[in-house]
């Protein structure tokens, strides 16, 4: 079956993708490169039921969301750098009453107010480590327009079903590209709700489960529950006894690691007999893509290894693209956040370089397979 | 005019966290129960109430409440139930927030929660200090008092919660003091009954912290000076301080009907769908 | 033919922007896939402005420029600010009143009186018309039905008989200077 390929900009897809996934909640602030996400739910959520609402601030909007998200309402809000920034105090809150939420950040230059209408890759670490104390959490990284729309989708099924906060992380460049994308049909776009509970006698809201994800409760309709950000036991009243306490920030982070087979995704291109693996997202994959491309025509053995899910981080993906690779490259567009995971997982096992933008530009094609080859000679 | 059925407490109450957390004295006690007892005589379900608290002693509050309770983020909880309150209009919200959670940190929610007007209950337990974190001054800290962090007595001037949030635009602003509880219980049901967002400021004490360190007496004597304490004439002329109330009026202060924001989206959601049809 | 990039360059307000997303949709309808991004400013009128075209048969690798096969200059900016970017052998048109002086190079390169045309049909905003209609006579890329079609989807109603004749007009224009 063929799908109409239609025209859309990167921002659009991903408002159009949130709503077909089941968004009626959008709570946001205004914020260069990534008002036309809220523009575009302010047009399409009253037509469908579902509710827009510009808030005060970006703390604001991430709170809205989530209380919207306690009533049973999927929601979604978006920002870029400074906003979430401010968004972080809640997006722990999100990971600690395990409230399901989509947070779509549109990178652009920093620190600080930085470039605004600039693409950067700055926010990998903050959207993995910004909020403070451990915490679970997905982070999806697209790199076209096709993918802002499916890794929307995919953003919403997975904070469902994990009652997690999902980041949808791009950049400026992808943010504002129009390309023509398959729109899936829309059943195929539904997220399924997370699990609800039914009432019954001795409920526990956060008893462990089979799949340690625990159903959630939809207010008004017999369970009555206590929702704190305090450590809690799993009746959801807080807790400072050490072993619930133990047990409790466990079980949050096991739910992430148990359901890894679902959650990682990547895409390896070539790297079956790469010597060297380039290791990027979103646009700077892009450029990695066509770098390769032009390598292989000059006979030199380059692949490219690219992580859809940013956190976790696919790990088991990245060590068989690399099994074979003499050298890693992790070209970037901040000053080296994603080659600390890669030469984590690497482990010394084989040399790891970066290369690094930082001046409100992409990396072109070029520069990449430049420092390939430059790297080549040293074999 | 029917009888008011019989109230107990119990019923409204988790009471498997008895004992609570309030020190002996606090007025926040006397506070929750004028809540539930106006709960009660307005017939709300347990079920289709939604409690959202924010964080201090008044944040703690809520979880004692046999309701749908969200003990939110520090000075968010109007936030919170703003989303909470759109996505589901069945539910009868009210936020439970003090004078640090609401005009410090959650100043800016406060307005725009005001300006907004979506059917939501704010009540703002004011006692003049942070409780939680050992005393500190807060934004309502009467003058010349002393608190952990005002070692020579405080020298800021105070907010009028109830002047801000009429002039942010809430439509029923309201103030009492715990010392008249069925007051106190009767200005939260016209609260509550508002449609639109109601705002009330329930003048509260801390007798263990804030009491103690001021040598206001035990809690029998701060409730009875709750009104006296709380005039600003302690810290100079009035007259030169317009912002100031010149003495704290009780009861309903001011009472607006206006669009309800929440009504006037749906029903312009509507319209825009029946048009495409 | 594999991957063509072509740019549409010149000032904020020449409707540069409008012109490459009518060439996307055209493009889109001969069956080919492209990627449309534009300079990305905080302010919207005057000033280089430029909105760029990468086609390709299947899905864009890289969406952006890396050398111009293509540039429409429609005054003298935006020729200066994006000469540096178009390959040997490209094809550069540019307005031949408002470009004194077109980007030096081995470029196959044409001087068209796109302004002059458009006031003729009806206003001189339509220069970015007339423009791709020449581009796509000359280049064989793009019949004008499907340039037509394109207009009629992303044109405000009240515009679009005015921009079907420019087209029309730099499609013979075009014609003739091929």
């Amino acid at each position: 079956m063929t799908t109409e390929l239609q025209p859309l900009h990167g921002n659009q897809a991903c408002a159009l993708a949130a709503v077909a996934a089941g968004c009626r909640f959008f709570a946001g602030y205004p914020i260069t490169p990534s008002s036309e996400i809220a523009e575009h739910m302010s047009h399409e959520l009253p037509r469908v039921g579902g509710v827009f609402v510009q808030m005060e601030d970006e703390i604001g909007s991430l709170a809205a969301c989530i209380g919207a998200s306690f009533g049973g309402a999927k929601a979604m809000t978006a920002t870029s750098g400074p906003g979430f920034s401010l968004m972080q105090e809640n997006l722990g809150y999100a990971a600690m009453t395990e409230t399901p939420c989509v947070i779509v950040n549109v990178m652009r230059g920093g620190p600080s107010t930085g470039m605004p209408t600039r693409p950067a890759q700055g926010d990998l670490m903050q959207a993995r480590w910004g909020t403070h104390g451990d915490h679970p959490i997905i982070v999806l990284t697209p790199a076209s327009v096709q993918e802002i729309y499916t890794e929307t989708t995919r953003a919403f099924a997975l904070s469902e079903r994990f009652r997690v906060p999902v980041v949808v992380l791009y950049d400026q460049v992808v943010a504002q590209l129009l390309e023509s994308i398959e729109v899936p049909p829309a059943e195929q776009s539904v997220a399924a709700d997370r699990p609800w509970a039914a009432a019954g006698n001795g409920f526990q809201p956060y008893a462990e489960t089979e799949s340690l994800v625990p159903p959630m409760v939809r207010p008004g309709e017999g369970l009555r529950v206590h929702t704190t950000g305090l450590t809690h036991a799993p009746t959801g009243f807080p807790t400072q006894a050490p072993p619930v306490a133990d047990r409790a920030l466990k079980r949050l982070l096991e739910k992430i690691e148990k359901h890894r087979d679902v959650i990682d995704k990547s895409d390896a291109y070539r790297c079956e007999d790469a010597e060297i693996v380039i290791v990027a997202c979103g646009i700077t994959a892009r450029a990695a893509r066509r770098a390769v491309a032009t390598l292989r025509e000059e006979g030199v053995k380059a692949g490219l290894f690219r992580p859809l899910t940013m956190w976790p981080f696919p790990e088991r993906a990245f060590r068989a693209a690399t099994a074979n690779a003499r050298r890693v490259l992790v070209p970037e567009l901040n000053a080296g956040q994603l080659i600390l995971e890669v030469e984590r997982l690497t482990a010394g096992r084989r040399p790891v370089a970066g290369l690094n933008r930082v001046d409100g530009e992409p990396l072109a094609p070029r520069q990449i397979s430049d420092r390939v080859k430059e790297l080549a000679r040293h074999d | 005019m029917t009888e008011p059925l019989a109230f107990d407490i119990r019923e409204y109450l988790r009471l498997e966290l008895m004992p609570h957390f309030m020190c002996p004295g606090c007025g926040h006690g006397i506070a929750l129960r004028a809540l539930l007892w106006a709960v009660h005589e307005l017939g709300i379900a347990k079920d289709k109430l939604a409690v959202v608290s924010g964080i201090g002693c008044s944040g703690r509050v809520g979880a004692y409440i046999d309701a749908n309770t969200y003990h939110t983020t520090h000075g968010r909880p109007l936030a919170f139930a703003t989303g909470l309150a759109l996505a589901r209009p069945d539910l009868k919200v009210v936020v439970i927030t003090g004078d640090g959670d609401c005009l410090a940190i959650g100043g800016n929610h406060l307005l725009h929660a005001c300006r907004r007007n979506l059917d939501l209950t704010c009540l703002m337990f004011n006692n003049e200090v942070y409780g939680m974190t050992g005393g500190q001054v807060s934004p309502t800290t009467s003058a010349t008092r002393l608190t952990t962090t005002t070692p020579t007595g405080n020298a800021e001037p105070v907010f009028d919660a109830c002047r801000i949030a009429e002039a942010a635009g809430a439509s029923f602003v309201g103030r009492e003091v715990t010392r008249q509880v069925p007051a106190l219980k009767n200005l939260i049901k016209s609260a509550m009954s508002h449609v639109g967002f109601s705002f009330v400021e329930v003048i509260s004490d801390c007798t263990e912290i804030y009491g103690r360190k001021n040598d206001l007496g035990e809690a029998p004597e701060m409730i009875l000076h709750q009104k006296a304490d709380m005039r600003p004439e302690a810290f100079g002329n009035v007259a030169d301080q317009p912002f100031r109330p010149n003495r704290l009026t009780t009861g309903i202060l001011s009472q607006h009907d206006l669009p309800e924001y929440g009504e006037t989206y749906r029903a312009r959601a509507a319209l825009l769908r029946s048009g495409e049809k | 033919m594999s991957r063509l990039e072509i740019r549409l360059a010149g000032s904020g307000g020449q409707g540069l922007i409008t012109g490459a997303r009518i060439l996307f949709e055209a493009f889109s309808m001969e069956g080919r896939r492209a990627a449309q991004s534009q300079s990305y400013e905080p302010t919207s009128r005057g000033g280089f402005c430029y909105s760029d075209l990468i086609l390709a048969d299947d899905a864009t690798d890289y969406p952006l420029v890396t050398g111009l096969d293509v540039l429409i200059a429609l005054d003298q900016t935006g020729a200066d600010r994006s000469a540096a970017m178009v390959k040997p052998g490209a094809t550069v048109l540019y307005d031949e009143r408002l470009v004194t002086a077109p980007p030096a190079g081995e470029f196959n390169a044409h001087a068209l009186p796109l302004n002059a045309h458009a006031v003729s049909a009806g206003s001189a905003r339509g220069a970015n018309i007339v423009a791709l209609g020449a581009y796509a006579a000359m280049s064989g890329t793009c019949r004008l039905e499907s340039l037509e079609e394109a207009i009629r989807r992303e044109t405000p109603e009240r515009f679009v008989a005015m921009n079907l004749e420019a087209a029309r007009a730099g499609f013979r224009l075009g014609k003739e200077r091929s």
